[in-house]
């Protein structure tokens, strides 16, 4: 363990705790100004999220965008970040950047990734050139990056791996790479880093690792590893294990999880921060995420039905335009959806912004002190008041956590 | 609706004009139309057009909308905005203020298979389906529900093919017969409020190998017309003085600003400018003015041409915080610089086209700016001169990749066709072999810029 002062770059300002589940809203002071928590972080991936301009991305009410060191690191390189002067001033984004360490990478898209004790052996996806990701590069990578949260490189594997030893060997090298990352972390009081808690689906393995790195003192903490495909149930087990064991005033970071009763659940077992490519990715498919589920708008359905995409949405491209939006209609979308990218843009944009004013809206409860019933209200929305067809992990889940969605 | 404010004595030369269309912002010419793809300039989206574009008309094409026509009816026919306003523009959220001009064809066309020409009645159109046929009469009808600001009759414009003179007889006749039809569709339809003006389309020869047609134009139709639309630039050589007060509208298709410049000295009003989105797709920042830049070579040395835009592809921008153009005021040259864009390009992220299609499209916009200014000043003839000598006469080359290419952008030659988009990953199969020599050398090497190298091609 690297005995140096604790250093942060952050303030977290817990405003109210549920009475009856583990949620809590929180105020997140960071480097580009502050954030509300809980909150969903859209993915910028390669410093541009998916068509949208920086200004329309605000205009979705995002102040923290995700960036990929993995991406980044490729295009435009390090020598190039260096010379512009970070992920800030490539993309004029002027709020807060979160950057992933590229381990998430390795079982995203490498296939033939090796991990040693030294660090992840790779092949570029661009020429098939070999590279060496250490947990000193990555954080070489994110000081020149210079986002305001950035991630330890830790070793992920998928949790449906049935192989428990290697599990267990990915969890304690998380470890030993979160002290290498620690030393190597040249701007603390600048760049917050954030450890990760592995130990694949096993609950002891993620106490003795969320017990561990809570030792280490880090300014934020990520629960990693999850949503590689693994059972909802045990998914919420791990988190409900993870955020048990954790301070209170420490901001917590479920990475990857996208899906908004996912999210919402797990604000419910008390985790903050959420992060998924899926709205934009969906979007580009021509889904469009609503309260009452995902739809895609390419069906014939479609074509003619001129009503906004969802209706009540306040996002620019559902707003009427005697209310300052575009009032696009979802025949038009229809139109538009894979045959000009301006299709997949708007429903970017009404998507990043759905899941936005969906934590608003969990926020807001929370500190109102009826979270129960929002979730409640969610999910009676979600399936039409149809309570059969509830996803039984979420009942379970939130049963844990007092609140019974079945109740009447 | 077309007040000519300034013309040369002579009968055809530059003219200054203004388009006043009721509740639209009036357009100064000679100015050009943003081209439309479905509804969109290409890559921008309606909120940025109206945030960060200077975009004052458009043009959009029929073909783009009927894909199953007649089958099925279109949803933009049985689309009716309450407040009555014009269901074209509220399908495809353009602001109120905008113009919004209404033709059968994009610009440029893909051509027709030659098994599937026009016909006395129809024409053929290339929807997202295949080419399908447009009846004049679908297309009229079409047309006035549609309520476009104004809208280009239908045209027997046979793209791409050389005419015989029986054809361009038969072409006259249509022509004839299309734009009567149209207008006594609108006479029957009563309601005068509101209408879209009428462009009359002329046929590709000079007005005396379409006499008939323009006798028709001159004596019949008169006030029922309202401007002309040209698909070159034959009809303007002679073209009778009755209709010299009409205002002049251009699917000419000019690849350079050179070719917009001659076809403004010969006094067209407005264009339609497809190289516009090609140099962005092509990911290359225009970059030219008028007037040109003073050049004062050192001792009178030859001076290089400069080039009409900057291709974004290259390594040289890399670390480049400069915007595109020096002094641009467009939101990609006040917002971002060089290196994002080259990144966005090299990424293939989308924002990279975004970026440079606004900004090309604010370089037409001071191009013609200051065309208007050097007629206002009637130095028009001597600025197109200097324009020449300091420019090449062509865009530069695209080096890099473009967006996507989509249906309607090249015409399918038959079967047995490579694919026009390649695949942007292939699957690794020699990887782990890679991966063993790698670890055998054991060289170090590490995740670094490949960025400024252009992309390389994946192994196989």
């Amino acid at each position: 363990m690297v005995l140096r002062p604790p250093a942060s770059a952050l303030k977290f300002d817990l405003v109210t705790k549920c009475a009856t589940t583990k949620a809590r809203a929180a105020t997140l002071h960071l480097p580009h100004g502050p954030v509300q928590l809980p909150m969903f972080m859209p993915v910028a991936t390669q410093a541009s999220l998916k068509g949208l301009t920086p200004k329309q991305l605000e205009d979705t009410s995002c102040r923290l965008c995700l960036n990929n060191t993995y991406h980044l690191g490729l295009k435009p390189g390090q020598q190039t970040l260096d010379a512009i002067g970070g992920a800030h001033k490539l993309q004029s984004w002027p709020h807060n950047i979160l950057t992933d360490s590229g381990g998430f990478q390795m079982v995203s898209l490498l296939k033939l990734a090796q991990v040693t004790e030294e660090g992840v052996r790779f092949l570029s996806p661009h020429d098939g050139t070999p590279m060496l990701l250490t947990p000193e590069h990555s954080i070489s990578l994110q000081n020149s990056i210079g986002s305001d949260i950035i991630m330890q490189l830790d070793d992920v594997i998928a949790t449906t791996s049935p192989d428990h030893a290697r599990i267990k060997e990915a969890m304690h090298r998380s470890i030993r790479w979160l002290d290498r990352c620690i030393a190597a972390h040249r701007n603390p009081s600048t760049q917050n880093l954030f450890c990760i808690i592995q130990g694949g689906l096993d609950l002891d393995l993620r106490a003795e690792c969320t017990q561990q790195m809570v030792a280490r003192d880090t300014p934020g903490i990520a629960i990693g590893g999850l949503s590689g495909g693994e059972a909802k149930d045990l998914y919420c087990k791990v988190v409900h294990t993870c955020t048990s064991l954790l301070p209170d005033l420490k901001p917590r970071y479920v990475m990857g999880v996208g899906y908004p009763e996912d999210i919402l659940v797990s604000v419910a077992l008390g985790a903050d921060m959420f992060d998924c490519v899926w709205p934009t990715r969906t979007a580009r498919f021509g889904n469009a995420i609503t309260g009452t589920g995902t739809f895609n708008l390419r069906h014939a359905a479609y074509a003619n039905d001129f009503r906004p995409v969802e209706e009540g949405c306040n996002c620019t491209c559902c707003r009427p335009e005697s209310e300052g939006g575009l009032g696009i209609t979802r025949a038009y979308i229809h139109h538009v959806a894979a045959k000009e990218t301006a299709g997949a843009h708007l429903l970017s944009m009404h998507n990043v912004h759905h899941l936005l004013d969906l934590m608003r809206g969990a926020r807001e409860a929370i500190v109102e002190q009826r979270y129960p019933a929002f979730l409640v209200d969610y999910f009676h929305g979600m399936y039409a008041g149809d309570k059969e067809r509830y996803p039984g992990w979420a009942v379970d889940a939130l049963r844990g956590v007092g609140v019974d969605l079945l109740a009447d | 609706m077309f007040n000519i404010i300034k013309s040369t004595p002579q009968s055809l030369g530059p003219r200054l004009g203004r388009l006043c269309l009721p509740g639209r912002k009036a357009i100064e010419t000679p100015h050009y139309l943003g081209v439309t793809s479905r509804g969109v300039v290409p890559h921008i989206t309606q909120d940025t057009f109206r945030r960060d574009a200077g975009i004052n008309g458009v043009y959009v094409p029929l073909e783009d909308f009927i894909e199953r026509a007649p089958q099925k009816i279109p949803p933009i026919y049985e689309f009716s905005p309450p407040d009555g306003s014009s269901p074209l523009r509220r399908f495809i959220a353009l602001p109120e203020e905008t113009v919004l001009v209404l033709g059968a064809r994009r610009t440029p066309p893909v051509l027709a298979p030659a098994a599937n020409p026009n016909t006395n009645t129809s024409i053929s159109v290339c929807t997202a389906v295949g080419f399908r046929t447009l009846k004049a009469e679908d297309y009229a009808k079409a047309a006035e529900h549609l309520q476009p600001d104004i809208v280009v009759g239908l045209g027997d414009i046979p793209y791409g093919r050389a005419l015989g003179s029986k054809r361009i007889e038969k072409a006259t006749d249509r022509q004839i017969q299309w734009m009567q039809d149209h207008v006594a569709l609108r006479n029957s339809n009563g309601k005068t409020k509101g209408r879209s003006k009428l462009f009359a389309p002329l046929s590709l020869v000079s007005c005396a190998n379409q006499r008939f047609y323009m006798d028709c134009l001159t004596e019949q139709l008169g006030e029922l017309v309202s401007g002309l639309a040209f698909y070159n630039l034959a009809p303007l050589e002679d073209l009778p003085a009755a209709l010299h007060s009409l205002s002049r509208l251009a699917f000419t298709e000019p690849s350079t600003p050179h070719d917009i410049l001659q076809q403004i000295s010969m006094g067209i009003d407005v264009f339609t400018i497809p190289f516009i989105s090609a140099a962005t797709d092509a990911g290359i920042a225009l970059d030219f003015t008028l007037p040109a830049p003073q050049i004062t070579p050192p001792d009178h040395e030859h001076v290089a041409p400069r080039t009409l835009g900057i291709d974004m592809w290259l390594a040289a921008h890399a670390i480049d915080l400069s915007p595109l153009t020096k002094g641009c005021k467009c939101y990609a040259c006040t917002k971002h610089h060089r290196a994002y864009i080259q990144h966005l390009l090299l990424a293939k992220e989308m924002l990279g086209w975004i970026l440079l299609q606004i900004h090309n499209h604010h370089v037409l916009d001071l191009f013609f700016a200051g065309i208007r200014q050097s007629i206002a000043l009637d130095v028009f003839d001597s600025e197109r001169r200097r324009f020449e000598e300091v420019y090449n006469a062509h865009l530069p080359e695209k080096t890099g990749q473009g967006p996507r290419v989509r249906g309607y952008q090249f015409k399918s030659e038959g079967p047995g066709e490579a694919k026009k988009n390649k695949a942007a990953f292939t699957m690794l199969d020699d990887g782990k072999e890679k991966i063993a020599e790698a670890r055998q050398e054991d060289v170090e090497v590490v995740v670094d810029g490949k960025g400024g190298e252009g992309g390389g091609s994946p192994a196989a």
